[in-house]
C-alpha cells in the first residue's frame, strides 16, 4: 500500500492542503443546505418545546430522561476521539496520527459544542442554565457540588475550553502558511489575526512544542475524567442498571470507540472530498480501523463485565432490569447495540477488509449507531423498570419532538464541521512536513546502515 | 458569597445519619400510616389536589403518564394465583418519603432540593431549573415534573375555578419539579405561630391535608422528636429507628410480630414514614 | 368569632372579588410585575377580615344526599378549600374527596349563569327572572293541581316544607322524589323486619360485619361515618380486631378491605343468608322451618361459596358476638330484592343483632323537615304520567332522569310530552336540556337551607346551609329564594313578610328556638351561634325497634338460569365519588383514580380473567355489551374481584352535556339497563340486565394509574400483610 511518500515536496503539501480551502463546488453547497435544513428541523422541535413544556418530547413520570441525555454522552463520547489522536498518541510518537489528528481535534470540538446544546435542550427551565454556574449572587448561593450533573457541566466546559484552545494552538504555524498563501482579501486578513504573526522562528518553534506538550498533558486526564465523570451521572445514582462500578472505564471505553469510529467516517469523507490520497493514506487507515478493532474488544468485555457483575450480585432488581433491556420492549434495540457493537467490528480483524473503503465507510457508521444505541439502552430501560414496580412505564416512546432535535444535533455538527473544513487546514500542513522528514531521514539511515551493513560484511 | 458561606453551607446539606450527630430540634416531621386502616377512597388524594394547587392534566395527557398527583393511591393484589382476591386488595398511599438521606438532594446540579432543619425534603420551585435528576434517582419515583405550563393552559384553571387556588402555596409553571411538601405551608403557618407565643407546635395543632381529611384516621402526622406526639409514639411502640436501615426487631426468630415497616429501607435513604401492616383474619 | 351587633348579611356583601392575585405569583410567571393582576385592598375592610388570615364557616355539603357538615376556609372573600365540621355526628370533622371536590361544583365555569329560555331556539335565549316568573305564572294558570308533576330528589328542611306548601296551594300531589342510586329496597326491608326505614348501625360496637353487597366504605347511604367507625371496628372491641366478610358479585371498595371476600352468583345473596341461618343452628319457629331446606350442600350449589365457607362463617358468627348483618346490592339488584333483603335481615334477627348494632334511630321532631327519600318507583310513576300527557306543567329540580333512566322506559320521548318543562339546574345536564325554561341555581356553596339527614348518626340533628361567600354570578338565586318568589304568586298574604328565604328561615327557627335548645337566648345571638355551629342538636324521639319478623313471606326464587342469547350479568357499579353522575362535571373526581381499577377519565367493563380469556378478551379490547334495550362500546379491564358470570361497568359517567369535564368521557350503562323491577317495592332492579359482549376489533390503551405490573409488588416489600395470628397488636398506640 502506497503510503506517504517521503520525497513529497513542501510547497506541494502546502498547495494540496490549500487547495481544500478554495471556493467549493456545487456538491459542498447541496450539503451545507442539506444540514442547515437539519439544523433547522431541530431548531423548530426545539422551540416547540421551550414554549409549549417538555410534555411534548413525551417523557413522562417515571421517564424523565430520554434521547437528550443519550445523545448528549453520545456527543461527548465522540469528542474523546481528538484528543485520542492528538494528544494520547503524540506522547506515544505516534506519527501516523499527523495528517489526520486536525480534523480530529475539529472534530472533538465540534461535538463538545453540540453535546452543550443538548445540555440546554434538556432544562425544563433552559432560560435559568446559568444557575449552574457559580456566578456571584445577590442569594449568596451555589450551585450543589454534590451532583453528578453539576460535575458534568464544569468538566466539559473545562474539556471544551482546553480542546478549544488545543485546535487552536496547533493550527498556528498552519494558519501562518494559510496567511502568507492567499491573496489579499478577507481571508488574508483573519489568518493575519489569527496567526498571530508566527515567522517560525527556532524561538517560535520551541515555546511552541513546549505549549503543545503541556497542553497535551493536561488534556489527557480531563479526557479520562470527563467521561468517567459523565458516567458517575448514573454510576453514582442507586437505580438499577446504573449503580455499577465498571460505568466510568466502559463509558471511556465506549467513548475512545465512537470516536474512532468517527475518525474513520470523516477520514474516507475528507480523503475522497479534498483529494487527500497522498495523506490520508491508507496505512494510516489500516491503523486506526485497527486501533478500533482494539478498542471494539475492550468495550466488549466492559459490557460483559457489566452483565457479569449484575448477574452475580444480590440485586435482583437490577438482574430484572437487565433482563428487561434483553427480553421487554427494548430488544431489538439492545440486541441491535450488541450486533453494531460487538459483532460488526469483528470484519475489521481481517486484513482483507481493512483498508476496504466501502465496507469501511458503511461499518463504521454502524459502529456509532451502535454506540448511539448503547447510550439510550443504558438512559431509557432504567427508568422503565425501577425499584418501584407500581410506576414501570413500558410505553414512553421519544415523540417527534426528540427525534427531531437529535436529528438537528447531526446536522449542527455537520455544519461546523463543513464551515471549519473550509476555512481551515483540516490537514496539518506542518506536521506532515515533519513526518516526510522523518521518514526521509530513515531512510537515509536505513540506506546508509545497509552500505555500512554491505561495507562491513566482509 | 464567600468561601466560608460555601464550606458552612456544604457540612448542612449532606448528612447521612443525621440524628446521630445533629440531631434535630425541636422539630422532626414524621408519618405514620396505618395500611389495615386505609380504605383506599382516595379522600387524601382529593385533598392535596385542593390544597397545593394541583393540576388536573386531563386524560390525554395522564394517558401520557403525565399526571401530578402528589399523593397516590396504589392498589395490591395477592399473588398466590387464586381464582378470586379473597382477601380483598392491598391500598397503599405513596407520597414523598422525606428522607434522611435522600437520594435526589444530593444530585440537583443548582441545590433546588434540600433538607430543612425540620426534617423536610424541601423543593424550591425558583431555584429548579428541570434537569429531573432528582426524580431519576428517587427510588420511589414520587416525583412529579410540571411536563406543561398548567396556569396557562385551557380547563386547568378556567375563569372562576382559579378562585379556587390556595394563596399560600406556589402555583408552579412549566419546568419545574414537584412533590409532597407534608403541607409545608400549614407547618411554618404553625410554627410561626407557636413562636410567636414563645412555645413549640403542639402534637394535633397542626395537620397535613390528607391526614386532616382520612376519613378511618389512617394517617398520623406529628413530631417526631415530642415524646408526647402520637408518631413519636406509634414508632416507638413498633420499634421503627429513624436513622436505622435494618431494625433490630427485623433479626428475630420468624420475623417480627409488629407491624411497623418502611418501604425500600434497604436503600437506606431514611424515609420519615412508617406504614403499619395490613392485617387479614386468619380465622376465616 | 360573632358578638351581638354583627350583621351578617352586610358581611357577605363585603365579601367580594378582592384577592385574586398572589395565588399565581410564583417561578416564571411575571404577570404581577407587568400589571395583569391586581390586588385591591378594602378600604372598609371589616376588622375580622384579615388579609392572609383564613376565616371558617359552618355549612352543609350538596355533594350527596347524606348531609355531612363542612367547615369552608375562606379568605379574601373566597372560599379555597372545605373541611369537616367536628361538630356534626355524622362526620365528625372529616370529609370525603367527594365533598372536596364542592370547590370545584361551585367554581365550575360551565355553570348556568343566566335564565334561558330554550323553547324555539336550540342555544336558548336569555331572559330576566321577572320574565321567567311571569311566564310560569302564565303556564300555570287554569292548570290544576292533577296537571302539574314536581321531580326532586332527595329532599329535607325547610326546602322540603316551603316545596310542600307551594304544591298544597294547588292541591297538587304529584311531587315525586327520585334518586336513580338509592336503598330504597333496604329501607322497605327494614321497614318490615325492624319497623323502622334508616336503623342505626354500629358498626364499631360489632366483631363480625357481614356485609351482602353493602358498600358502607364507598357509596352506601353514610360513608364518611361509616368508615370512621371501621376504624374503630378494626381496633377491635377488648384489642379484638373486627372481621369483615363480603358477599358480592362485584368488588366493591368494601369488599377490597375485607378479610374474606366471598365471590356470590349474582342474585343468590338471599340463599346464602338463609343456608347460614340454617348452619348456625340456632333458629327456632318458623324461621328454623323456612330454612330447613337450605343445607350447605344446597347453598353451595346454588350461590358458588364452599360449605367449608358457610361453616367458618357460621363458626365465626356464633363465636364472636355481636356481629353486624347488611343488606346492600343484594337488595337493591334484582326483583327478587326485598326477598334477598328480608332474608338478610333475618340473619340479624336470628344472631341476636337487634338492638345491639342494629339500633333505632332519632328522628327530628318535624315531620314535614324529615326527609323524602328518593326512589326510582317515582321515576315509574312520573314516566306512566308523561307517556298518558297528563301533565300541562313539569318542574324538575336536583334530578336528570334523561341521564340516569333505563332507555326502556323512554323517558326522554315522554318528558316532550309534557306541555311546559321547568328546570332548576346548575348546570346544563341532559334533563335542562329538555327544558323549556332553565333557571339557574346558586351552588351548594352560595346558598341558605337546611337539611335533616336521612341517616341520623346520633342523637337528632338538623344542619344548617348557609353561603361561603357572595355569590359568583349575579344572576343565580337559590332554591328557596326561587320557591319562595313561587309560592308568593300563589299565597302573596301567608309569605309577604319574608323578604327572601334567608329571612323566612331564619323566622322559622326562631319560633322554634326553645326546641333548637335556645330558650331564654337573645334571637339574634341564639341565629348566629347556630350558623357559627352550622348544625342543631334537638332532643329527637327515638323510634321503636321491632325483632320480631320473622319468617313470614319469605320466598326465594331459585337462581336464575343463562339465557343463552344474553349469557352474562352486568352489574352497573356505582362508584364513591361519581355515583349517578351528578358529579362527573368536577375534574378531581374524573382524574381520581378508581380505586379497585386506578382508571381514569373514561369507563370499562370489569371482566373476570377466566371469562375474559374465554372470550378472547384482552385489557384494553373495545367491545360491545348488549342488552334488549340497547349496547354500549366500552374498553375491557381484566379484573379478579367479579363472578365470572357476571361484568360490570360504572355509572356515571358517559354524559352527553353537562359542560367541558363531562361530556364525551365515557359510557352510559343507565342506557341498557333491561326495565326489570323488585317486585315489592317498584324499584329498578338494577342487576337485572342480562347482555352479551362481543368484540370490536378496535383496541385502546387504557388509561389507569397503575403500571403494567399492574398489582403486583414483584418480590419487593412494599405492601406485606399479616395475619392476625401473627400480629401482636398489644404494644399498638
Amino acid at each position: 500500500m502506497k503510503d506517504i511518500r517521503e520525497d513529497i515536496a513542501w510547497a506541494k503539501i502546502n498547495k494540496d492542503v490549500l487547495h481544500s480551502l478554495e471556493n467549493p463546488r456545487k456538491m459542498f453547497w447541496v450539503m451545507l443546505f442539506v444540514a442547515i435544513a437539519m439544523v433547522g428541523v431541530g431548531v423548530a422541535c426545539e422551540a416547540y418545546q421551550y414554549i409549549t413544556g417538555m410534555g411534548v418530547a413525551n417523557m413522562d413520570n417515571p421517564h424523565v430522561w430520554g434521547l437528550y441525555i443519550a445523545s448528549f454522552i453520545f456527543w461527548i463520547g465522540m469528542s474523546h476521539s481528538g484528543t485520542l489522536l492528538s494528544a494520547i498518541l503524540h506522547l506515544m510518537h505516534a506519527d501516523w496520527r499527523k495528517p489526520i489528528y486536525r480534523f480530529a481535534e475539529a472534530m472533538t470540538t465540534f461535538s463538545l459544542m453540540t453535546a452543550g446544546l443538548f445540555v440546554f435542550v434538556h432544562l425544563g427551565r433552559a432560560w435559568q442554565v446559568y444557575y449552574a454556574i457559580p456566578y456571584p449572587n445577590e442569594r449568596g448561593i451555589w450551585p450543589n457540588f454534590q451532583s453528578p450533573l453539576l460535575w458534568d457541566a464544569m468538566a466539559i466546559f473545562t474539556y471544551l475550553s482546553s480542546s478549544i484552545l488545543f485546535l487552536y494552538v496547533g493550527m498556528i504555524p498552519d494558519l501562518a502558511i494559510c496567511r502568507d498563501n492567499m491573496n489579499p482579501g478577507w481571508r488574508k486578513k483573519l489568518y493575519t489575526a489569527l496567526a498571530l504573526g508566527w515567522e517560525g522562528t527556532d524561538r517560535q518553534w520551541r515555546n511552541f512544542r513546549v505549549t503543545y506538550l503541556t497542553i497535551a498533558c493536561f488534556l489527557i486526564p480531563l479526557a479520562v475524567s470527563v467521561h468517567s465523570i459523565v458516567a458517575s451521572d448514573f454510576a453514582m445514582s442507586q437505580q438499577p442498571g446504573w449503580h455499577i462500578t465498571s460505568f466510568p472505564p466502559y463509558f471511556v471505553a465506549g467513548a475512545l470507540y465512537s470516536g474512532c469510529a468517527a475518525i474513520i467516517t470523516l477520514f474516507i469523507i475528507l480523503r475522497y472530498v479534498f483529494r487527500f490520497e497522498e495523506y490520508m493514506t491508507l496505512p494510516i487507515l489500516k491503523k486506526i480501523v485497527r486501533l478500533t478493532f482494539a478498542i471494539s474488544m475492550v468495550w466488549t468485555y466492559l459490557n460483559m463485565i457489566e452483565m457479569a457483575s449484575v448477574w452475580y450480585g444480590h440485586d435482583p432488581v437490577a438482574k430484572d432490569t437487565l433482563l428487561e433491556r434483553m427480553y421487554g420492549p427494548y430488544a431489538p434495540f439492545w440486541w441491535s447495540m450488541i450486533f453494531c457493537g460487538s459483532i460488526v467490528p469483528l470484519i475489521m480483524a481481517f486484513k482483507r477488509f481493512q483498508t476496504n473503503i466501502p465496507i469501511m465507510f458503511v461499518v463504521s457508521l454502524l459502529l456509532n449507531l451502535g454506540m448511539w444505541l448503547e447510550r439510550w439502552m443504558i438512559v431509557s430501560p432504567t427508568f422503565a423498570h425501577g425499584y418501584y414496580p407500581w410506576t414501570w412505564d413500558h410505553d414512553q416512546w421519544p415523540s417527534f419532538v426528540q427525534w427531531g432535535i437529535v436529528f438537528g444535533s447531526f446536522g449542527w455538527f455537520t455544519l461546523l464541521f463543513m464551515g471549519f473544513c473550509k476555512l481551515f487546514p483540516s490537514v496539518s500542513m506542518y506536521e506532515v512536513k515533519e513526518m516526510v522528514y522523518h521518514r526521509s531521514l530513515a531512510t537515509k539511515a536505513a540506506a546508509g546502515k545497509l552500505e555500512a551493513a554491505g561495507k562491513g560484511a566482509h | 458569597m464567600s468561601v466560608t458561606t460555601l464550606l458552612e453551607g456544604w457540612s448542612d446539606w449532606r448528612h447521612e445519619h443525621p440524628i446521630n450527630d445533629q440531631p434535630h430540634n425541636p422539630y422532626k416531621w414524621a408519618m405514620s400510616i396505618d395500611l389495615d386502616a386505609c380504605t383506599g377512597c382516595n379522600a387524601c388524594s382529593v385533598a392535596c389536589y385542593a390544597e397545593n394547587n394541583l393540576p388536573v392534566v386531563g386524560k390525554e395527557k395522564y394517558a401520557h403518564g403525565q399526571v401530578m398527583h402528589w399523593l397516590r393511591i396504589e392498589r395490591y393484589w395477592d399473588e398466590d394465583g387464586r381464582e378470586f382476591p379473597d382477601q380483598g386488595a392491598r391500598f397503599l398511599p405513596m407520597m414523598c418519603q422525606q428522607c434522611e438521606a435522600a437520594p435526589c438532594e444530593t444530585v440537583c446540579p443548582v441545590g433546588a432540593t434540600n433538607h430543612t432543619p425540620d426534617g423536610l425534603n424541601s423543593q424550591i420551585y425558583n431555584r429548579c431549573i428541570g434537569s429531573r435528576y432528582c426524580s431519576a434517582n428517587c427510588p420511589f419515583k414520587v416525583r412529579y415534573f410540571n411536563w406543561y405550563d398548567y396556569p396557562t393552559t385551557d380547563n386547568v384553571w378556567p375563569a372562576e375555578m382559579n378562585q379556587q387556588l390556595n394563596p399560600d402555596v406556589t402555583v408552579r409553571g412549566k419546568g419545574v419539579m414537584e412533590k409532597c411538601t407534608f403541607c409545608v405551608q400549614r407547618l411554618r403557618e404553625a410554627e410561626s405561630n407557636a413562636k410567636s407565643q414563645g412555645r413549640v407546635v403542639r402534637d394535633g395543632e397542626v395537620q397535613t391535608a390528607c391526614q386532616q381529611v382520612c376519613l378511618p384516621g389512617a394517617i398520623s402526622f406529628g413530631n417526631l422528636v415530642d415524646p408526647e406526639s402520637k408518631v413519636h409514639k406509634k414508632w416507638q411502640a413498633q420499634q421503627v429507628e429513624l436513622a436505622k436501615d435494618v431494625q433490630a426487631k427485623d433479626k428475630e426468630e420468624g420475623g417480627s410480630k409488629l407491624r411497623g415497616y418502611r418501604i425500600l429501607e434497604e436503600l437506606r435513604p431514611y424515609p420519615s414514614v412508617m406504614y403499619l401492616e395490613r392485617v387479614r383474619e386468619s380465622a376465616i | 368569632m360573632m358578638d351581638s351587633g354583627f350583621d351578617r348579611r352586610e358581611f357577605l356583601k363585603v365579601l367580594g372579588w378582592g384577592g385574586t392575585t398572589a395565588a399565581l405569583g410564583g417561578c416564571g410567571f411575571t404577570s404581577m410585575e407587568d400589571g395583569k393582576e391586581t390586588v385591591v385592598s378594602y378600604v372598609e375592610a371589616k376588622d375580622y377580615m384579615i388579609p392572609s388570615i383564613s376565616v371558617y364557616f359552618n355549612s352543609t355539603c350538596t355533594q350527596c344526599d347524606m348531609g355531612c357538615s363542612i367547615s369552608g376556609r375562606v379568605r379574601e372573600g373566597r372560599v379555597l378549600k372545605l373541611e369537616g365540621n367536628p361538630e356534626s355526628a355524622i362526620n365528625r370533622g372529616k370529609l370525603c374527596g367527594l365533598g372536596q371536590a364542592g370547590v370545584q361544583h361551585h367554581y365550575n365555569p360551565d355553570r348556568v349563569r343566566e335564565p334561558l329560555l330554550r323553547t324555539g331556539s336550540k342555544s336558548g335565549e336569555t331572559i330576566t327572572w321577572e320574565k321567567a316568573y311571569a311566564l310560569i305564572a302564565e303556564k300555570l294558570n287554569g292548570v290544576s293541581g292533577e296537571e302539574i308533576a314536581f321531580l326532586t330528589g332527595g329532599m329535607s328542611g325547610h326546602l322540603k316544607a316551603l316545596m310542600g306548601n307551594y304544591l298544597d296551594s294547588f292541591g297538587c300531589k304529584n311531587h315525586f322524589v327520585y334518586e336513580a342510586i338509592a336503598p330504597a329496597v333496604v329501607r322497605a326491608a327494614n321497614k318490615k323486619s325492624y319497623g323502622i326505614e334508616m336503623p342505626r348501625i354500629s358498626i364499631h360496637k360489632a366483631k363480625v360485619v357481614l356485609s351482602f353487597g353493602a358498600d358502607f366504605l364507598g357509596s352506601w347511604v353514610s360513608p364518611v361515618h361509616f368508615s370512621q367507625q371501621y376504624a374503630q371496628f378494626r381496633k377491635g372491641v377488648n384489642g379484638q380486631r373486627g372481621v369483615l366478610i363480603q358477599v358480592e358479585s362485584k368488588m366493591t371498595l368494601t369488599g377490597a378491605n375485607a378479610d374474606r371476600w366471598l365471590a356470590v352468583r349474582p342474585g343468590t345473596e338471599g340463599i346464602l343468608a338463609l343456608g347460614i341461618i340454617n348452619a348456625l343452628g340456632t333458629a327456632t319457629g318458623d324461621i328454623a322451618a323456612a330454612v330447613k331446606g337450605y343445607d350447605k350442600a344446597r347453598v353451595s350449589k346454588d350461590t358458588g361459596v364452599s360449605a367449608e365457607q358457610i361453616d367458618k362463617i357460621a363458626a365465626l358468627l356464633k363465636a364472636r358476638t355481636p356481629s353486624l348483618v347488611l343488606a346492600g346490592s343484594a337488595a337493591e339488584g334484582y326483583a327478587h330484592g326485598s326477598q334477598n333483603a328480608a332474608a338478610i335481615n333475618l340473619l340479624n334477627q336470628v344472631l341476636g343483632n337487634v338492638g345491639k348494632t342494629v339500633e333505632a334511630a332519632a328522628t327530628v321532631p318535624f315531620p314535614q323537615m324529615a326527609p323524602a327519600s328518593g326512589n326510582t318507583a317515582a321515576l315509574q310513576g312520573l314516566n306512566k304520567g308523561l307517556a298518558e300527557g297528563k301533565y300541562k306543567v313539569l318542574f324538575n329540580y336536583a334530578a336528570n332522569p334523561v341521564f340516569t333512566a333505563p332507555a326502556a322506559m323512554k323517558f326522554k320521548d315522554n318528558m316532550a310530552k309534557a306541555g311546559f318543562k321547568v328546570a332548576f339546574a346548575h348546570y346544563l345536564d341532559e334533563t335542562a336540556l329538555q327544558a323549556d325554561l332553565v333557571l339557574p341555581l346558586d351552588s351548594g356553596l352560595e346558598d341558605w337551607g337546611t337539611h335533616v339527614p336521612e341517616y341520623m348518626a346520633e342523637g337528632a340533628q338538623i344542619n344548617i346551609q348557609q353561603p361561603l361567600m357572595e355569590k359568583i354570578h349575579a344572576n343565580t338565586r337559590g332554591m328557596g329564594d326561587i320557591l319562595l318568589s313561587l309560592v308568593k304568586q300563589r299565597r302573596a298574604e301567608d309569605y309577604k313578610k319574608y323578604a327572601d328565604y334567608y329571612a323566612y328561615l331564619r323566622d322559622a327557627f326562631l319560633k322554634n328556638k326553645d326546641a333548637f335548645g335556645g330558650k331564654g337566648i337573645d334571637d339574634d345571638v341564639f341565629w348566629d351561634d347556630t350558623l357559627s355551629k352550622g348544625i342543631v342538636k334537638l332532643a329527637g324521639s327515638i323510634g321503636a325497634l321491632s325483632a320480631k319478623a320473622g319468617a313470614a313471606g319469605l320466598t326465594l326464587p331459585a337462581p336464575a338460569a343463562i339465557d343463552a342469547q344474553f349469557p352474562l350479568q352486568l352489574i352497573p357499579s356505582v362508584n364513591h365519588s361519581l355515583r349517578d353522575g351528578r358529579n362527573t362535571n368536577q375534574p378531581w373526581l374524573q382524574e381520581s383514580p378508581d380505586p379497585l381499577t386506578t382508571i381514569v377519565w373514561d369507563s370499562w367493563v370489569e371482566i373476570h380473567p377466566k371469562k375474559a380469556a374465554e372470550l378472547g378478551i384482552a385489557e384494553g379490547d373495545i367491545v360491545e355489551i348488549a342488552s334488549k334495550n340497547g349496547s354500549i362500546k366500552v374498553q375491557a379491564y381484566l379484573f379478579p374481584g367479579i363472578h365470572p358470570d357476571a361484568i360490570s361497568v360504572p355509572l356515571g359517567r358517559g354524559h352527553e352535556a353537562m359542560g367541558r369535564y363531562a361530556k364525551g368521557y365515557g359510557v352510559n350503562p343507565f342506557q341498557i339497563l333491561d326495565a326489570v323491577f323488585d317486585k315489592e317495592t317498584g324499584e329498578l332492579a338494577m342487576h337485572e340486565t342480562r347482555v352479551k359482549v362481543s368484540k370490536t376489533g378496535q383496541k385502546v390503551i387504557v388509561v389507569k394509574d397503575e403500571g403494567p405490573a399492574g398489582g403486583r409488588q414483584m418480590g419487593k416489600k412494599i405492601a406485606p400483610r399479616m395475619p392476625t395470628d401473627k400480629v401482636d397488636f398489644s404494644k399498638e398506640v
